[in-house]
């Protein structure tokens, strides 16, 4: 029982860092996408 | 111990912070500054929801709070939980569905009618604001610790760095800095718990459970039973769809991930309220750390126990990160409520007129947070005060008006009126005249003020013509 809850303090640790790490990629992927859009396509005017 | 160390670590978040801001863009139109252009993906929704629903009361509040009481807030936060989780099933794909809606006072306005709105614009600027001094007085009491400076200087600096880039980039950039700022503290704080208990945990699980047990049991024996029910009407209804929420409700790409945006930041609040309530239990088993430790000291002094060298100034990156991140969502919500329910009913704005309005709204709104943070005397009790207004307010009309088929805009005014004539005469009546603590007096406030509320709305629905035009 008692390494039981340990465990469950363990989990949720390891929960909140994980959540942490996906929220870090979303935004590193957005801030790729906005530089993305800042490039010249090309085209006549670019 | 040298300062050296925790002003340059915060000196160079700070810089950071603000790098990641420009990498965020101005807004160059309204809808932009507003709504992010309703193009937030499901991770930035719900770590901007989650970094704005996580401030200093859920962080240092509430390891204080575990350390002295155990698992039972764990048990009020489930009224979080909750409160979230209905929301994101029933309340946020509802809002999110609206056509042309970039506030609360819209979809007030689309269910009853204009002056409806005005008045749910004028207390979402109201609490906006309100909300905005408590964390800039959070803030700078945090800034102050390191720096030394006048407090008022503390709160300039925090509030000032926020206000910029809130007031160029708007939404976005609110929401790209939270995502940064949740990063920094969902992984901190966990790390510094899993650390605690591999090398500080003086007689393992055992000693942890005993610990748990010994506070939680203290907790409910010495908690009145009316502060416990305070505490979980608060929980459930204060900070339900506040301005900043519904704002990612509304910014989200598609009704599915503004409803999966807050079951994900409910279940995360709950993940949150654990391990911080851990923090504190631990606390508990520190030979360092005596047990008449003010509550809000003990996170501090389980840091310095933990990591010795470092630990203040990572914590101060933390707070500043809590603050911050619940600070410019505040910002960026009241002035667009000001732009779009209290001006836009009066003038017909063009798009580049609505974006400097809403900017110099921002440096206002942050102007007067700041000068209103040096009048706050209590964080706590500040938010309690908030939480008290809104939930009997713009809430029961909001949410009233979303469900019921053809809202009567009688009822909506009513309803706004009743509710905070009744919480704001029995707030001045318990707070200031017969000197009550404000957890006490909380549910005394809420309840009746949120059955005023009802019977009034119920009233205008049946003596109230239909909108308009519907």
């Amino acid at each position: 029982m008692e390494i039981l809850i340990l465990l469950l303090v363990v989990i949720g640790a390891l929960a909140a860092i994980a959540s942490g790490i996906w929220v870090a990629i979303a935004l590193g992927n957005a801030l790729s996408n906005d530089d993305k859009k800042k490039v010249p396509t090309g085209g006549k005017h670019s | 111990m040298s300062m050296v160390l925790p002003v340059v670590v915060v000196v160079a978040y700070l810089a950071l912070l603000t790098f990641v801001a420009i990498r965020a863009r101005a807004a160059l139109e309204f809808e932009e500054f507003s709504l992010a252009k309703r193009a937030l993906p499901l991770a930035l929704v719900f770590g901007s929801l989650a970094a704005t629903l996580v401030g200093p009361v859920y962080t240092i509040g509430f390891v204080g709070r575990g350390f002295k009481s155990g698992f039972l807030f764990l048990v009020i936060g489930l009224a979080y939980l909750a409160q979230n989780i209905l929301v994101g099933f029933f309340v946020a794909p509802r809002l999110r569905s609206l056509e042309n809606c970039h506030t609360l006072g819209d979809a007030i306005e689309q269910k009853y009618d204009r002056k409806c709105q005005i008045v749910a614009g004028i207390i979402s600027v109201g609490l906006c604001v309100g909300f905005s001094a408590v964390m800039a007085k959070a803030g700078g009491d945090v800034l102050n610790k390191v720096l030394h400076l006048p407090n008022w200087s503390s709160v300039a600096i925090i509030v000032g760095i926020t206000a910029l880039y809130t007031t160029f980039g708007g939404l976005r950039a609110s929401v790209i800095t939270d995502a940064f700022q949740f990063t920094a503290f969902a992984t901190l704080l966990p790390v510094t718990l899993i650390l605690a208990l591999i090398f500080h945990l003086n007689g393992g699980a055992a000693a942890f459970t005993a610990q748990a047990t010994t506070a939680t049991v203290n907790g409910f024996k010495e908690t009145p039973v009316i502060e416990i029910i305070g505490l979980l009407v608060a929980f459930f209804l204060g900070e339900t769809l506040i301005p900043p929420y519904a704002n990612r409700a509304l910014a989200s790409k598609s009704t599915h991930i503004s409803r999966n945006g807050f079951i994900l930041a409910g279940i995360f609040s709950i993940i949150w309220f654990l391990v911080m309530i851990s923090l504190g239990i631990t606390a508990r088993i520190m030979p360092d750390i005596p047990m008449d430790t003010d509550g809000n000291r003990v996170l501090l002094s389980l840091f310095r126990t933990v990591m010795p060298t470092s630990g203040y100034a990572l914590l101060l990156v933390v707070l500043v990160s809590v603050i911050m991140s619940s600070l410019d969502s505040l910002l960026n919500a009241g002035a667009v409520a000001f732009t779009q329910d209290i001006v836009k009913p009066f003038i017909r704005l063009p798009n580049g007129t609505a974006l400097n309005i809403g900017r110099t709204a921002t440096i206002v709104i942050a102007i007067t947070a700041a000068i209103c943070a040096l009048a706050v005397q209590d964080i706590i009790n500040g938010l309690l005060t908030c939480y008290a207004i809104w939930s009997t307010t713009v809430l029961p009309a909001l949410i009233l008006g979303l469900w019921i088929k053809h809202p009567r805009p009688l009822a909506g005014i009513l309803s706004m009126g009743a509710g905070a004539a009744v919480s704001v005469a029995l707030w001045i009546l318990f707070v200031f005249d017969l000197g009550w603590e404000v957890d006490v007096c909380l549910p005394r406030v809420i309840i009746p003020g949120l059955a005023s509320s009802l019977i009034a709305y119920f009233l205008g629905h049946s003596f109230g013509s239909i909108k308009h035009g519907a």
